[in-house]
């Protein structure tokens, strides 16, 4: 089975809300000198791709859209197991809404080819729209299968998939090839690359395709239909009540009068 | 010309998600300025909600019924809504952003009508003649305002982010039964089992609890969410944690609050040995009002908490449950 995920880096979502800043013109955070991460749920996808190909065998090939800075990412990817990575960089790509790339990423797949499954994360951990995985389905003309934590079985051109309910799973049939976006649960947690392996990583040739590589104008990309007009950071002016107490005792009986009191219990 | 709202409902009740749906619905009819707000209802022996969703703002109720719909799947839905959008031609569809329609159904029919999309909207506004959805970005560090390009705007509401509406016993309107083959919709994805691995909890479910009693790093194990357990029973909460209480399986998955889990806005969140991290108070942050536990005083979540308690949880906890229990 030939798995592809595709991953995006994002600026790492834990900075705290007090170095948190937008940038006006490009209405997007800052970069700032925070740390790029992949995104958390794509994360969570690779975990999904190599468990995959470590129970049902076959290879997992990793796709991100971004700058040369991207690279850093799919070092990781390969260092926690995925067999080959592919970098889609051209000028062309950047500012696309979510409709956009997913074009861009389909003719990425065309041109990979002899793919089966495709995961992608439910949502990217920044602007959080949830969009592209469907998007991507939809430009394939495949199957799509959304909120899958895992793969249960593969054979015979036929997959089943694990889709977390509130009282338990669903299991999905889908047949092959088909797209499926990603969420956690206690089965997926991502493993870390060791040191030892990012560094083999790092040498691993990695493939850039531009725009170019993969037949695309900016007429087939198309205009964005999804566009931000304004990014702010609201105002948090909570001021924080501390309850007093001798002891760990009296604190906990002042907790419970003040609750009262506020006729919030 | 219309806004269309779709809801998915059961024989034995409407969902809360539906009601908001309509009042988001009724409030952009307003600043549109008057266009009639449709309610596309979806499910097998619900007609009977049909003159409810009227009274909570729909002026007509466009419904789906089948028993293909009982549990629908996301394509089964994903078909209907096309058809109807094609029949009915509305400017704007709005959907619950739940698993079902903000996750699969909503996006893959942007995708096929060329229209623009916004998802897990908190509100809006009409400046110009044109809608800008409102949403949190970056896990709710900041706020964005989006525009939707195409002749129709689809946009998914996030939940608790409107108010029903007050029902209104004699509001009017008309119910039209919709003619169309559902057994045409035929899904490729199908779900062949259901496993049921998690017992029936007792008490409220996050989405409904006016309290919420959350655990996370803190907690130390999966022993220490016991405490928890035992205070929300009394204080009738449901039990919810951070990502590392759920990756290292203290509580499961399902209860996992934040940005990889679910967002939760009760009356009352109290969170203990929770640092405060935003992945997580992303996700709590919409509660009323916050409590925080927590034995470090430069914790963050002391900074976004309402009301803090310094120490350690093993000795706050046990009496505070005592004193409940004398004085509840």
């Amino acid at each position: 089975m030939h798995i592809v995920v595709c991953i995006k880096q994002i600026i790492d979502p834990e900075v705290p809300f007090h170095l948190f800043r937008i940038d006006p013109v490009t209405k997007t955070q800052m970069r700032g000198s925070h740390p790029l991460v992949i995104s958390s749920y794509d994360e969570v996808a690779l975990e999904v791709a190599i468990q995959a190909k470590e129970k049902f065998g076959g290879q997992v090939t990793v796709v991100t859209l971004g700058s040369n800075e991207a690279l850093q990412a799919l070092h990781q990817a390969l260092a926690m197991g995925a067999d080959t990575a592919v970098l889609l960089c051209d000028p062309m790509f950047e500012h696309v809404d979510s409709f956009g790339k997913a074009r861009i990423l389909a003719a990425a797949l065309r041109k990979i080819g002899d793919f089966d499954l495709v995961l992608c994360g439910r949502q990217a951990g920044d602007i959080e729209m949830g969009l592209v995985g469907p998007f991507l389905a939809e430009e394939l003309g495949i199957p799509c299968v959304t909120l899958v934590a895992n793969v249960i079985a593969a054979e015979g051109g036929k997959i089943h998939l694990k889709r977390p309910i509130e009282t338990g799973y669903e299991v999905i049939q889908a047949p092959l090839p088909c797209l499926a976006t990603i969420t956690n649960d206690e089965s997926n947690v991502p493993r870390y690359a060791s040191v030892k392996r990012l560094r083999a990583a790092m040498r691993a040739p990695i493939p850039k395709w531009s725009a170019i590589d993969l037949g695309l104008e900016p007429a087939i990309i198309g205009e964005a239909r999804i566009q931000i007009e304004e990014m702010w950071v609201p105002k948090r002016e909570i001021h924080c009540e501390f309850i007093s107490g001798e002891s760990p005792e009296e604190k906990a009986r002042n907790l419970a009068l003040r609750l009262k009191e506020l006729k919030l219990i | 010309m219309s806004i269309l709202a779709c809801c998915v409902a059961t024989k034995l009740s409407i969902p809360r998600s539906t009601l908001e749906l309509l009042s988001a619905a009724r409030s952009l009819s307003q600043q549109l300025g008057q266009i009639s707000v449709q309610a596309l209802l979806i499910g097998f022996e619900v007609k009977e909600h049909a003159s409810n969703l009227i009274r909570y703002g729909a002026d007509e109720v466009l419904l789906a019924e089948h028993p293909r719909l009982e549990h629908p799947e996301d394509e089964v839905v994903l078909g209907l809504v096309e058809e109807v959008v094609r029949r009915f031609t509305p400017k704007v569809v709005l959907f619950p952003h739940d698993e079902l329609s903000g996750g699969h159904v909503a996006p893959r029919l942007a995708h096929r009508i060329k229209a623009g999309i916004v998802t897990d909207c908190t509100g809006f506004e009409v400046k110009d003649g044109d809608i800008r959805w409102l949403r949190p970005v970056y896990g709710g560090k900041a706020m964005a305002f989006f525009r939707a390009k195409g002749a129709v705007q689809i946009a998914t509401i996030r939940s608790r982010a409107f108010e029903p509406l007050p029902e209104e016993p004699f509001r009017k309107g008309e119910v039209r039964e919709l003619d169309i083959a559902i057994e045409a919709f035929v899904p490729s994805a199908a779900i062949v089992e259901r496993v049921e691995t998690i017992e029936a909890e007792k008490g409220p479910s996050l989405d409904r609890a006016e309290i919420i009693v959350g655990g996370g790093r803190g907690m130390g194990s999966a022993e220490g969410f016991k405490v928890l357990y035992e205070l929300a029973e009394l204080l009738k909460a449901a039990v919810g944690g951070s990502r590392p209480a759920a990756d290292m399986g203290w509580v499961p998955h399902s209860r996992l609050i934040g940005q990889t889990g679910k967002i939760v806005a009760p009356k009352l969140y109290i969170a203990v040995g929770i640092s405060g991290a935003s992945q997580h108070m992303v996700g709590a942050s919409s509660s009323k009002t916050i409590v925080a536990i927590n034995k470090d005083p430069d914790a963050p979540i002391f900074k976004l908490a309402h009301i803090g308690v310094v120490g350690e949880w093993e000795k706050i906890i046990p009496p505070l449950i005592q004193i409940l229990k004398e004085t509840i």
